[in-house]
């Protein structure tokens, strides 16, 4: 891949990364959140078969292919189920509103790129300088899983930030060992499947997955 | 694998995997298949012990075993000493276990396979018995800090599951559980800290670059790795003020674990320090080493001392486990600190008789704890004031326990003898090659070692003669029966170890001294610090002692004194009469020492360190004040260092639990956001001082 391309292609990638979480924090339609989840998905596995091409890794563009069918494809459709399953389509009200919410979004852009400020300057590169919007991406997925109150936003916020910590993996080594990826991986699906478990069962005991209600069980 | 050590070692871990896999076997072969191949792999395990300890080291590296950084494993002496007696242990509990964790079929012990399938027979139970002999195993035979931390948690893991493994019939199992869970886990802690700063400072973690990088390293750094690993290894082995597990966890596992933890587990806190101090570090400042021998003094001491007024069996026996393991950090101590000064013959020599009585102690302890056991299954109680009259129904076990108490005191034809003979022929010959500070610690030293010798001797005749002699005081005494063949083959090979160890203890000096020649802080001197098949002679020092024929004059002047007192009375008529009992009828049971009146008169000398708690309630018939109706004595002595050390601690981690609960108010939300806004904060906090 020629030098120019591969700096737009990489460019895109991320955009598109981060374009996907900010717009997670806008919505609250469930559907929608799902539908940008999935995007997302496909532009992180996008992120990782350009590396590969670039630096000539058959084994890195296999793993994007694997990335794209877990997280633009199975977690997508189980986040779906789930919410099919539930019956609720929207979020309640945020702890924080949507307004604010773009605000805090802009701050924590801020404060990634101040943080990772000495990681670029350690090996300018093109993939270096896109660290901080993928750190960004790490601090939405936190911050939806912090605001939200349905029990499905807060997964879609959790697996947001995973993705995050993928991008930031790949952009720094440029190849995770397969092995540690796909422990990850695992790892992540394993999380989903609990937390879908989870969520019905909480739906099953309070008739809501509103997460705040768990706030009986305390003693 | 030319090697015979490596071969043995690999076959004692394949087989105490089999052994294992054997749990799996339906539960009425379960017990002795497991046993047996447990037997088995320890004594594979004696075979390459020893075999390392004649002079043939062998080494692994499996870089693939574990993910980053491998296994490195290395048999060497020292570590081989170590493995030979965990295996030698083995070999007597595992025999024992496949007895002891049938379930019974009569007497008070009954319910053993009744509850649900737990019992000692149980699947889980056994599989943990091999994995706890070979975490045991692979913890001296460990080569870089990786392994030896992984070797280091299974063994503390293993060993907590077996300690729980009757906690569905006492409650107290339970509490005796989570002591040792988080005092082990405390210590783990510390020997991760201390060996990951060690390896950090040394770039590279196997023991080979730690020994080349130790020299290089800044005093602080040296200090703080020991300090850290000697906390760390002093809390496994039991030494005063961390041993408040252990006369929690030894009484409360089932006899077997109890002998397996006490005999072999405490050991590798001796090796941990060992290995750390004298051997990877390389020896350091005197200070190091009067804190060892300081708390290996304290702790000799203050055990004997809980030992002699305990009256639970098992209990006396775990607080005699902190005093030996004291003395044998009164050798490390006084070993190292000799090597500063410069007396390496003597240093050796005060290593040879702390390693010569790990040895030892590890024989006689298994033995008792196997003995009190066979009490515990017969008669349903550990309490020595409810015991007693043990001889006619359990000749077998009485013996046996006569023999592991004699073995205990340190009186000439028992091993203890031998070891804490050398360990004071090193304190006391050391004081003029010493230097000042050993002029002033040698004294104190050999005074402490004489006491605790002494008052072990008071401690093992009170719980022979009072559990075991006389008449029977309690119920479950009067019901004893004989335990069946396995446990006692258990128990006669302990005590036949122990009787090897104490006639011919230069049997294995040769290999004594190549492991005390692996500790670099001591080695050096062209000769053995003990040689000697029959006559021990310590290096560099006109004594010699040889309990061979030590033993022979004493049986031969029992034999004379017999003959001539069998000569005296054969003249005179025999009568058979009732012992004298100032006319009050036939002397009943309830007239016999127990074991609190035996340790009275010590507790009232020792009644400032033991503080013990007493009660008496008196109550007089009504409206007289002279006439007695009923008169109640309660004494009790309590773990002082435990209620003066930990509870206030403990208290102190109640009210922190208590004054933060409104931290957490049950929204996941909120609990949620403290990760969000501590790692924002982190990030501001990098951001603004980068």
């Amino acid at each position: 891949m020629s030098g120019g391309l591969y700096v737009h292609a990489l460019d895109m990638a991320v955009g598109a990364l981060l374009l996907a979480g900010v717009l997670a924090l806008w919505r609250r339609d469930l559907a929608a959140i799902v539908r940008l989840f999935a995007v997302q998905g496909a532009a992180l596995a996008a992120l990782v078969a350009v590396l590969g091409l670039h630096e000539g890794h058959a084994a890195t563009v296999a793993l994007a292919a694997g990335i794209l069918v877990l997280r633009a494809a199975v977690l997508p459709l189980m986040l779906r189920r789930a919410m099919l399953a539930g019956g609720a389509f929207r979020e309640t009200e945020p702890l924080v509103n949507v307004a604010s919410s773009l605000v805090a979004a802009a701050l924590l852009a801020l404060l990634s790129f101040a943080v990772t400020r000495p990681v670029v300057e350690l090996a300018p590169s093109p993939a270096t300088r896109a660290v901080p919007v993928a750190l960004t991406v790490v601090l939405l997925g936190f911050f939806v899983l912090v605001t939200r109150r349905r029990a499905l936003s807060q997964v879609a916020g959790f697996l947001m930030m995973d993705n995050g910590i993928t991008a930031v993996a790949f952009l720094t080594t440029t190849g995770v060992p397969f092995i540690v990826e796909l422990g990850m991986s695992l790892d992540v699906l394993l999380a989903v499947l609990v937390l879908q478990i989870l969520t019905s069962r909480i739906r099953d005991v309070f008739g809501d997955s509103d997460l705040d209600d768990l706030r009986e069980l305390h003693d | 694998m030319t090697n015979p050590t490596g071969a043995a070692f690999c076959a004692a871990l394949a087989l105490g995997l089999l052994a294992a896999a054997a749990a799996a076997l339906p539960r009425r072969v379960r017990p002795a298949a497991v046993g047996g191949a447990t037997a088995a792999a320890g004594a594979a395990a004696v075979a390459a012990g020893l075999s390392a300890m004649a002079g043939r080291p062998w080494s692994a590296w499996l870089p693939d075993l574990l993910p980053l950084a491998g296994v490195r494993l290395a048999v060497d002496p020292l570590g081989g000493l170590f493995i030979a007696v965990t295996g030698a242990v083995a070999v007597c509990a595992a025999v024992y276990a496949a007895g002891y964790s049938r379930p019974g079929r009569d007497g008070p012990d009954a319910g053993h396979g009744l509850d649900g399938g737990h019992g000692l027979d149980g699947r889980a139970v056994q599989a943990m018995l091999p994995l706890f002999v070979l975490a045991m195993l692979l913890v001296p035979a460990a080569a870089s800090v990786t392994t030896f931390l992984l070797a280091w948690e299974l063994m503390a893991i293993t060993s907590l599951l077996l300690v729980v493994a009757e906690h569905r019939r006492r409650a107290s199992v339970g509490e005796a559980g989570l002591w040792y869970a988080v005092m082990t886990h405390l210590g783990l802690v510390a020997i991760l800290a201390g060996l990951a700063g060690f390896a950090a400072a040394s770039h590279g973690e196997s023991f080979d670059r730690l020994r080349e990088a130790a020299d290089g390293l800044p005093p602080a750094v040296r200090s703080a790795v020991f300090v850290a690993t000697l906390a760390g290894f002093a809390s496994k082995a039991g030494i005063v003020p961390l041993h408040v597990w252990l006369p929690r966890a030894h009484p409360e596992a089932p006899s077997h674990v109890s002998a397996l933890m006490s005999a072999a587990m405490v050991n590798m806190g001796v090796y941990g320090i060992v290995r750390v101090g004298l051997d990877l570090l390389g020896g350091g400042p005197a200070w190091w080493w009067l804190i060892v021998l300081a708390a290996g003094a304290v702790s000799a001491l203050y055990g004997i001392l809980q030992a002699v007024v305990a009256t639970d069996l098992k209990r006396l026996l775990a607080y005699s486990t902190c005093e030996n393991m004291g003395l044998v950090l009164v050798g490390v101590g006084a070993a190292g600190l000799l090597s500063v000064s410069g007396a390496r013959t003597m240093a050796a020599l005060a290593l040879t008789a702390a390693m010569l009585h790990v040895v030892n102690h590890a024989g006689f302890k298994t033995l008792l704890f196997l003995a009190a056991g066979s009490v515990l299954r017969a008669t349903g109680t550990r309490d020595l004031d409810a015991l007693g009259g043990l001889r006619s129904p359990m000749p077998a076990t009485t013996a046996l326990f006569g023999v592991g108490a004699l073995m205990a005191s340190a009186l000439p034809p028992g091993s203890a003898f031998v070891s804490e003979w050398l360990l004071l022929q090193s304190l006391v010959h050391a004081l003029p090659e010493g230097g000042t500070v050993a002029a002033v610690t040698m004294p104190v030293a050999v005074a402490v070692v004489a006491l605790s010798a002494g008052l072990a001797i008071a401690a093992f005749t009170k719980a022979f003669g009072v559990g075991f002699l006389a008449r029977p005081r309690g119920a479950g005494a009067e019901r004893a029966h004989e335990s069946p063949p396995a446990m006692i083959a258990g128990m006669v090979l302990a005590a036949a170890g122990c009787v090897v160890a104490a006639l011919a203890p230069g049997l294995i000096a040769d290999g004594l001294s190549r492991a005390v020649g692996v500790a670099a802080a001591v080695a050096g001197p062209a000769a053995d610090p003990v040689t000697g098949p029959v006559v021990l002679r310590p290096a560099g020092m006109p004594s010699t002692m040889s309990p061979l024929l030590i033993t022979v004059a004493l049986l031969v002047a029992a034999v004379v004194l017999i003959g001539v007192l069998r000569a005296a009375a054969a003249g005179r008529a025999r009568r058979r009469a009732r012992p004298w009992d100032c006319g009050a009828g036939p002397a009943s049971a309830r007239m016999e020492y127990t074991a609190t009146s035996f340790a009275e008169p010590l507790v009232r000398v020792f009644d400032d360190v033991l503080a013990p708690d007493t009660d008496l309630d008196v109550t007089p018939v009504e409206e007289s004040a002279y006439l007695i109706d009923s008169v109640r004595y309660r004494t009790e002595v309590a773990d002082r260092v435990e209620h003066r050390l930990y509870r206030p601690v403990l208290a102190a981690a109640r009210w922190t639990g208590r004054a933060a609960r409104p931290l957490a108010n049950g929204s996941v939300h909120r609990y949620v956001g403290y990760g969000f806004y501590a790692f924002t904060a982190m990030l501001i906090v990098l951001a603004v001082t980068r």
